[in-house]
């Protein structure tokens, strides 16, 4: 086991937008079956963090690691870009997203949802990619529901499609970008059920939340941002049981 | 019934010569219409002027006046590179600018223009998520607009698209200008022959109307095509 790669590993990331600074060299590194959790308040650049991780966000500094293989860039006259995209489309293959507004394609059914990155990116022979999206919509509790249109769905049955759509490439390491947030309260518990059994078997998981209870109950690591700087980091229990900055006490206590 | 005085084949072939003008200029303008866009949404500073250019030359100027430029100049332009090669190197070639390849390049350049506005504007409506997704799981750019930014741009294209179908289907009357034998011009050709210019417009109206009435029917049935999926949304 000494010799398997890290799925992920992201080192010294620094992102501005314009003057403003958002991310202050941050570095984090997932092991295989590791749950990460980002917390914060908005403006903490959670999220951003998050998206330089499969480089939907450039990084103007710091390295991206996946899977041993480190990402290379070069300076361009828009700033520092991959240097060869061919290498990005290949790293992002290994890491699949779950968006906070689900983004499943409107055009096509859920099982075309699913089965689209598999046949089109990873080159899988359409019925075999068919067969595994089946499973994998059963096993969200959408197997009645393939040949829907998004739009005919709630929004928790929709990202609970969106996370079958994840699990169709069979990923390194899977990004949560706060997959509940835009969701009807009484429809969060069913995606939380999903994405608690995803960390059971042992996926290897980086999720932005507001959902403490998840956090507390499911992460190995939780990693407190303030302004773009890790604030407070480790075990559960340590950084939300017994948090030691003001700040990160005061994000915690029950909101009215 | 309404006699046509022999001219009735003729009308009919200049009819398939307005339908072939038509399509192939369609076809030029969808063409020039989506590489139109792309310049003017692109970050390379070139492109973006270019694209600019084209779209404010093609829109500022009458589609009579740039036929004509393009006929009559265009056979200017050329004889005079001709001749510069007769002079220099004894070669002697003369080309003819063909009337139906000028009036498909005309008519192309122009509604290029046209589709170009009406692309971009469909471009701009896809979310951005549904693009961000494709990115993410590692599609690249052609993939990502082959699979989901062509399908949903569609759909807030054919609206702009049918119309500018329409206006273009309707300019290619113009080319009787350039003495190609359309449909207008062999009924005006019949209209001075026979001095009964209102029968003979009258069926000219009435194809024309014909060739609108089927392709608003075409039209629909695409609309219907690409809003699959977003009727329950809307």
């Amino acid at each position: 086991m000494a010799d398997t790669p890290i799925p992920l590993e992201v080192r010294n990331i620094t992102k501005r937008f314009g003057d403003a600074e958002v991310l202050k060299g941050l570095s984090l590194k997932a092991q295989k079956g590791d749950v990460i959790t980002l917390i914060g308040a908005s403006g903490s650049g959670k999220s951003t963090f998050l998206r330089c991780m499969n480089l939907l966000e450039q990084p103007d500094e710091g390295d991206v690691i996946v899977h041993g293989e480190e990402i290379r860039f070069k300076q361009t006259k828009h700033g520092r870009e991959p240097a060869d995209w061919k290498q990005v489309v290949r790293m992002r293959a290994k890491l699949s997203m779950v968006f906070q507004s689900f983004n499943l394609w409107a055009h096509m059914t859920l099982l075309e949802n699913v089965i689209e990155a598999p046949i089109h990116v990873l080159g899988k022979p359409r019925k075999e990619a068919i067969v595994h999206a089946r499973q994998l919509l059963d096993r969200v509790g959408l197997g009645e529901h393939a040949d829907y249109y998004p739009a005919q769905m709630s929004g928790g049955q929709q990202q609970r499609g969106a996370i079958a759509r994840a699990l169709a490439m069979d990923p390194e390491v899977m990004l949560f970008d706060e997959p509940t947030s835009a969701l009807d309260p009484e429809l969060v518990g069913d995606v939380l059920k999903v994405m608690r059994d995803l960390a059971e078997e042992g996926r290897t998981m980086i999720v932005v939340t507001h959902e403490m209870a998840f956090a507390r109950d499911v992460s190995s690591q939780v990693i407190y941002l303030h302004q773009g700087r890790v604030e407070e980091a480790g075990p559960p229990d340590e950084v939300l049981g017994n948090p030691r900055s003001e700040r990160l006490k005061q994000f915690l206590a029950p909101k009215h | 019934m309404i006699d046509l005085h022999g001219y009735g084949p003729r009308l009919a072939e200049g009819a398939l010569v307005t339908i072939e003008l038509a399509v192939l200029s369609l076809v030029l303008a969808v063409v020039l219409g989506l590489l139109t866009a792309s310049a003017k949404m692109s970050r390379n500073w070139l492109a973006h002027r270019i694209g600019t250019l084209y779209t404010t030359v093609i829109r500022g100027v009458p589609d009579l006046v740039l036929m004509m430029l393009m006929f009559f100049g265009g056979q200017i332009g050329i004889n005079m590179v001709t001749d510069q090669f007769y002079e220099r190197f004894g070669w002697d070639v003369f080309i003819n600018i063909n009337e139906f390849v000028a009036g498909v390049v005309t008519i192309g350049l122009i509604f290029g223009a046209y589709m170009g506005e009406t692309f971009r504007g469909a471009f701009l409506a896809v979310d951005s998520g549904q693009i961000e997704a494709g990115r993410a799981y590692g599609m690249n750019h052609w993939l990502v607009f082959r699979r989901i930014r062509f399908p949903q741009m569609m759909r807030h294209a054919i609206p702009g698209l049918s119309n500018n179908w329409m206006v273009l289907l309707k300019t290619t009357a113009l080319v009787s200008v350039i003495g190609l034998t359309d449909m207008v011009r062999v009924a005006t050709e019949a209209s001075k022959a026979t001095r009964e210019p209102f029968t003979f417009m009258i069926i000219v109206a009435a194809v024309y109307l014909l060739i609108a009435t089927v392709s608003e029917w075409g039209f629909a049935r695409l609309q219907k095509r690409y809003d699959v999926g977003y009727r329950e949304a809307d």
